[in-house]
């Protein structure tokens, strides 16, 4: 999945960009709100993690721009504003879940699992077909019962699969949804991605369209 | 001395001795020789027809008698006399003398004088003259009166005075204890309103007292204004600096997880970086107490819950857990919407924390208080503990943040205006109830008409 992060203080970005990237989400950066403003606006994120603080514009007036030109993104709050006031306030200017500074990154990770599933519709935590599942909260997969060992990368691609299944992704989509910003996109190597895990999970659990891209069944 | 009051009284009641004696000793120094001149006019009327008696009568006792006919000279010791001595000794008087004498000295001259001395019952003035007939006998003509009825006149005189005088004194000091009172009550409204300077918006008026009291009122308004700002910027820069420190703090807390290899590794630091976060989230909980020294606050109780709920039903938290708001729309409280929402956002993050399946938040007004109620049906609050939840300094430093501390804050916050927070056991959900008592301003019950 790809996540917007928008945070200036330099050392927290890393931290969380390198919590989150091991769990196969693909983060950027934005410094400023300026900056923020202008990347939830234009990238097709799964989530943005929003501070209220940010240089140059507040990350409240930022998100109410989003909502208002109609980006419906997830948007989780980290923020040191933790009165329940501005919580209420944040989240009625259309965040979704609201989380104070200082906090545990394994709740931040969990949070970020479940806005980014309860927005694929996705209510329970672990997904399954056939003999292959996935719990989406460790990002551990099995087959057969087996745990099978995953790259980032082929994380990346099936998570979002999953989390998107019932529809048909182009391989366009996928890159823009594991690949950070600057990183050089090669819808190639999504195919050598895909190739991997059927090979690992088994070549009947993503369905392939020559020319259009990737799905995995939806559920039912 | 430093009662305005008692300067003015003890002031008035000197001037008022000062000026009732004066008047006192010259009144009865004007009645004293008033009553004297007419004494002596009276005695020189009656000198003047004793001599006239004496002349016409021919120095012949029983025929003065008759020409002085005042009834007051036939009366033994009457008090009024007159006696002839004649050259050869013999001696014609009034019969009020009883034959007794009046005194010889000072020798009568042809001059008629004044003398004074002892009349036959008590001292006696009189006049005295050497008076020559035309027949060339001489006689020592003498008239007095006692000086008795006089000292008597001038003692009632006094008296009477007096008592006038110690009225006017009496009169004197009650009216400068009512003036005293009359001028000092606007010093006393300032005393007042000073004290309860925020019901009165938070500015006293210098137009609404006297001119003498008004710069006084606006000094006050410029102190306030500017122990207003003191505090604002102190309370500002203490909840900036708690704000600062807690992406630090984060950055810190993420680097010491990090480096745990396995579950109780470097305890120490993720302990202190525990307090600290928990010294600054009361720092920043006593910086928001600091707005309850404001007033004027009228917050609708029902907005602030209905926006807290619309939080939590939002929230993974109420998953599974049902949460019902009952509160009169009419009720509103004094205090900022900032703090009741803390305080209700805290005890209802508690409640849904501990709760099994439910959590009810109800409000009532009684006698001009609200009355607010967070109730649980969860495992409560053994009563012997409840004391300890809620001691402040206790629970910081030995409850881990986020569990405890919530009551503690929502306690502080409500104790710093005045309000008090309660723990029970709830009757109708069996968990812990939480209530909280907003007294006198804080709980201000709109009229129900009021309501929508």
């Amino acid at each position: 999945m790809r996540i917007l992060l928008a945070e200036d203080e330099p050392a927290l970005c890393d931290q969380v960009k390198a919590a989150l990237s091991a769990e196969g989400h693909a983060v950027d950066i934005a410094r400023d709100g300026e900056e923020a403003g202008h990347l939830g606006a234009t990238e097709p994120y799964d989530l943005i993690i929003l501070d209220i603080g940010l240089p140059l514009r507040d990350g409240l007036s930022v998100l109410k721009e989003w909502r208002a030109i109609g980006v419906a993104t997830p948007v989780l709050i980290l923020t040191a504003r933790g009165s329940w006031s501005e919580k209420v306030d944040g989240l009625d200017a259309g965040a979704d879940d609201y989380m104070t500074k200082p906090f545990h990154m394994a709740e931040l990770a969990a949070r970020v699992r479940v806005l980014i599933r309860r927005r694929a519709g996705w209510t329970r935590p672990v997904f399954e077909r056939g003999d292959v599942t996935l719990d989406l909260r460790s990002g551990r997969a099995t087959k057969a019962g087996m745990v099978v060992d995953l790259t980032q990368q082929e994380l990346a691609v099936l998570s979002y699969l999953v989390h998107n299944a019932g529809r048909m992704i182009s391989r366009t989509e996928l890159s823009e949804h594991i690949y950070e910003y600057d990183r050089d996109r090669d819808s190639n190597t999504i195919a050598v991605f895909v190739a991997r895990l059927r090979k690992k999970l088994g070549a009947e659990l993503i369905v392939t369209s020559r020319g259009r891209g990737y799905m995995i069944d939806g559920p039912g | 001395m430093t009662s305005l009051r008692r300067r003015a009284i003890w002031g008035a009641m000197l001037w008022g001795a000062l000026t009732a004696g004066l008047g006192f000793f010259a009144l009865v120094f004007y009645f004293g020789t008033t009553a004297a001149s007419r004494f002596d006019a009276a005695l020189a009327a009656r000198h003047a027809r004793a001599a006239t008696a004496l002349a016409l009568a021919q120095g012949d006792a029983g025929t003065m008698a008759l020409y002085l006919a005042d009834p007051e000279y036939a009366r033994p010791y009457s008090g009024r006399y007159w006696q002839a001595v004649a050259a050869d000794g013999t001696v014609a008087a009034s019969r009020s003398l009883l034959g007794a004498m009046l005194p010889a000295a000072p020798p009568a001259r042809p001059a008629a004088v004044f003398w004074e001395g002892p009349g036959p019952d008590g001292p006696v003035r009189g006049i005295a003259q050497r008076i020559e007939l035309e027949d060339g006998r001489t006689f020592d003509l003498r008239v007095a009166e006692s000086l008795a009825a006089l000292a008597e006149e001038r003692r009632r005189a006094i008296r009477s005075l007096a008592a006038a005088f110690a009225l006017v004194a009496v009169l004197s000091v009650l009216g400068a204890v009512l003036l005293t009172g009359a001028a000092l009550a606007p010093l006393r409204r300032l005393r007042q309103d000073v004290m309860h300077r925020w019901d009165a918006g938070g500015r006293l008026d210098p137009e609404a007292y006297p001119e003498e009291v008004a710069p006084l009122v606006a000094d006050i308004n410029t102190l306030l204004e500017r122990n207003r700002k003191v505090i604002d910027t102190a309370r500002r820069q203490a909840a900036d600096l708690a704000h600062a420190l807690k992406t630090p703090i984060a950055v810190l807390r993420n680097e010491i997880e990090a480096k745990a290899q396995r579950p109780g590794d470097l305890a120490a630091a993720r302990e202190a970086v525990d307090r600290i976060d928990a010294q600054i989230l009361r720092s920043l909980a006593r910086a928001r107490a600091g707005n309850a020294a404001a007033a004027g606050y009228r917050t609708p109780l029902a907005d602030s819950a209905a926006r807290l709920a619309r939080l939590f039903h939002r929230s993974p938290q109420a998953d599974g857990r049902s949460l019902s708001v009952e509160i009169p729309a009419h009720l509103t409280v004094g205090m900022d919407r900032q703090d009741i929402e803390e305080v209700l956002g805290n005890l209802v993050e508690n409640a849904l924390t501990w709760c099994r399946s439910e959590v009810r938040v109800t409000a009532a007004a009684a006698g001009g208080t609200v009355t607010v109620r967070v109730e649980d049906d969860g495992p409560g609050i053994p009563e012997a503990q409840r004391a300890e939840v809620l001691r402040p300094g206790v629970r910081l430093d030995t409850r881990a943040p986020g569990s405890g501390l919530g009551l503690a804050i929502a306690a502080d916050l409500v104790e710093a205006y005045g309000g008090r927070i309660g723990l029970g056991t709830s009757e109708a959900l069996g968990g812990l109830a939480v209530t909280v008592t907003l007294p006198g301003r804080l709980g201000i019950l709109e009229a129900p008409g009021a309501a929508p």
